[in-house]
């Protein structure tokens, strides 16, 4: 059989469930609600670093799972979370990206988030400072204590990174959360504070779990010349791809050889704390994080999932506070050579998903796409992918190879155990 | 401290509201039409910044965030005020409005770090 009609193009694939996904996972309505639900709901979400909350009374908005979400640090320099929307009307409070309170807003006094439309307040611990006219209108029914901002959960975790959680009764912390997939770097981000020296944004118009498939494998090499170029040798296929309970998986390292891609120069003078010169590391987080350190500099994607076929995605690039003027260039010029917008990488990655997303739109007609490599765990396996979406099926009770059926543990796949056995026979 | 010079009394215009640091101290002058008053930056509301906030007219100031209002001569509250603007020393003198500023007047503000 050469191609194919369309019974054939539709029928399941000769390959175990779990192999593949059904491309409704990331086209479907209900499956995206499902997920906002379930998912991005009730788990830890870093939104953005503390580095870019330096002051007292400056603050950050974001949204998670469509809620509008306001990050400030207080006179006493703590970080908190509050929902952003007022308990008078449901206005929401902050509407500008990032600021600061201390000298005030327009309609807003210092020190305190004000609603413009009716000028309640609240300080930076979300209590309720102001009701306009308040006996006049409350005369003694209602006070400032009745009406503080939703607090939500808030932790600085894993060099500075500020993490949220909608969920009141999430129950363990971020590093709990973590499964131990954030230890490998642990050590190089914990040493001494991070600053964050590039920040851009881009919606793009596919599934966030496109984008966060493309970050779990390194098969699309092909996709990446700079990759192959500098990484393709023994000790790069030899990395391997870890899962940790949770659906997070990290990257092993390697020594890249930057010279071998023409124009570029090895990395061996700048790195992190206690990590070898040149060397590479990925942490994949779910439901949709990744952190990536090359050397010098690190970057951090992180996703707010807009609609089925929709991702808004914030690029950080993130270097040592410490930096000199000259080591600071350093990092933000390896930065961008890779990941920045005109950089080799990033942009390869995103042709590669905005096909997808044009492919799996809302109303195509559902594909099987194929999650089925196994190479002994090693970076072109797929597995990452396969032990995310085991985790993704297990909290939605959704099949990913047909998701409109419940939830079923994968199998043991023929070929790990065929690897196992052949190990075995070895020794 | 003393008797400071604050800047000449032409700049200091009837319901205008005119800011100066003196010393590193910042105040607000007003014109009241037979002298001068000066008071701290702020509201003692909410910390709002009457150099901006403050409406003056018939010699009486209203904060434009929650309209607390004062009479300017005597920094009583008037309407919803609920506290008086604390006032400095003034006098004419050389064509200057001199203040008198022993310390620093500052509002009580229940701060966000009281629990």
């Amino acid at each position: 059989m050469s191609s194919r009609n369309h019974a054939q193009w539709n029928a399941t694939p000769d390959l175990q469930r779990g192999e593949w996904v059904d491309s409704r996972i990331y086209s479907d309505e209900q499956i995206f609600e499902d997920e906002l639900n379930k998912i991005w709901k009730k788990t830890w979400i870093p939104v953005c670093h503390e580095s870019e909350l330096k002051e007292a009374y400056s603050f950050r908005t974001m949204t998670i799972a469509r809620e509008p979400v306001i990050v400030v640090r207080g006179k006493d320099m703590v970080v908190r979370a509050f929902l952003n929307v007022c308990p008078h009307r449901g206005n929401m409070i902050e509407r500008r990206p990032s600021g600061n309170y201390k000298k005030g807003t327009p309609s807003g006094t210092p020190k305190t988030m004000t609603c413009m439309f009716h000028a309640w307040s609240f300080d930076m611990k979300g209590k309720c400072v102001n009701i306009s006219r308040k006996e006049a209108g409350y005369q003694d029914r209602l006070n400032e204590n009745q009406v503080g901002l939703r607090e939500l959960k808030c932790e600085v975790y894993f060099g500075g990174f500020v993490w949220v959680s909608l969920n009141d009764d999430i129950g363990v912390s971020v590093a709990e959360f973590a499964k131990g997939s954030l230890d490998v770097l642990l050590p190089s981000l914990s040493e001494e504070p991070l600053e964050v020296f590039h920040y851009h944004k881009a919606i793009i118009p596919c599934n966030y779990k496109l984008w966060h498939d493309t970050n779990c494998e390194f098969y699309h090499d092909y996709l990446h010349y700079h990759n192959r170029i500098t990484g393709f040798n023994d000790a790069y296929f030899a990395r391997k791809n870890n899962g940790f309970d949770g659906g997070h998986i990290n990257v092993g390292s390697f020594e890249v050889q930057y010279e071998n891609y023409e124009g570029s120069h090895g990395r061996e003078e700048l790195s992190f704390p206690h990590l070898p010169p040149n060397h590479w590391y990925m942490i994949d987080m779910f439901p949709g994080v990744n952190f990536n350190l090359r050397g010098s500099a690190l970057r951090c994607d992180l996703m707010t999932p807009l609609g089925p076929n929709s991702v808004m995605i914030e690029f950080r690039g993130l270097g040592l506070a410490s930096d000199s003027k000259k080591d600071r260039q350093t990092r933000i010029d390896h930065h961008n050579s890779i990941w920045g917008p005109f950089g080799r990488n990033l942009h390869e990655d995103l042709l590669a998903v905005t096909g997808q997303g044009a492919s799996m739109h809302p109303l195509a007609e559902s594909r099987k796409i194929l999650h089925g490599r196994h190479e002994n765990e090693t970076i072109h396996d797929e597995n990452g992918m396969r032990h995310y979406y085991e985790e993704w099926g297990k909290l939605l009770d959704r099949n990913p190879s047909d998701p409109m059926q419940k939830f079923k543990p994968y199998p043991e796949f023929k070929e790990q155990v065929a690897q196992r056995e052949a190990a075995a026979a070895v020794e | 401290m003393s008797w400071k010079a604050a800047c000449p009394t032409g700049d200091v215009k009837q319901d205008k509201i005119k800011e100066c640091t003196i010393d590193g101290v910042e105040i607000i002058l007003v014109n009241v039409g037979d002298g001068f008053r000066a008071y701290p930056p702020v509201c003692p509301h909410m910390e709002q910044y009457l150099e901006g906030s403050g409406i003056c007219a018939n010699n009486v100031m209203t904060c434009d965030r929650h309209l607390w209002q004062w009479d300017m001569k005597t920094g009583e509250p008037l309407g919803p005020a609920e506290k008086p603007l604390l006032i400095y020393d003034t006098k004419e003198e050389d064509g200057q409005v001199m203040v008198f500023i022993d310390e620093e007047l500052e509002y009580d503000f229940d701060d966000d770090d009281d629990d």
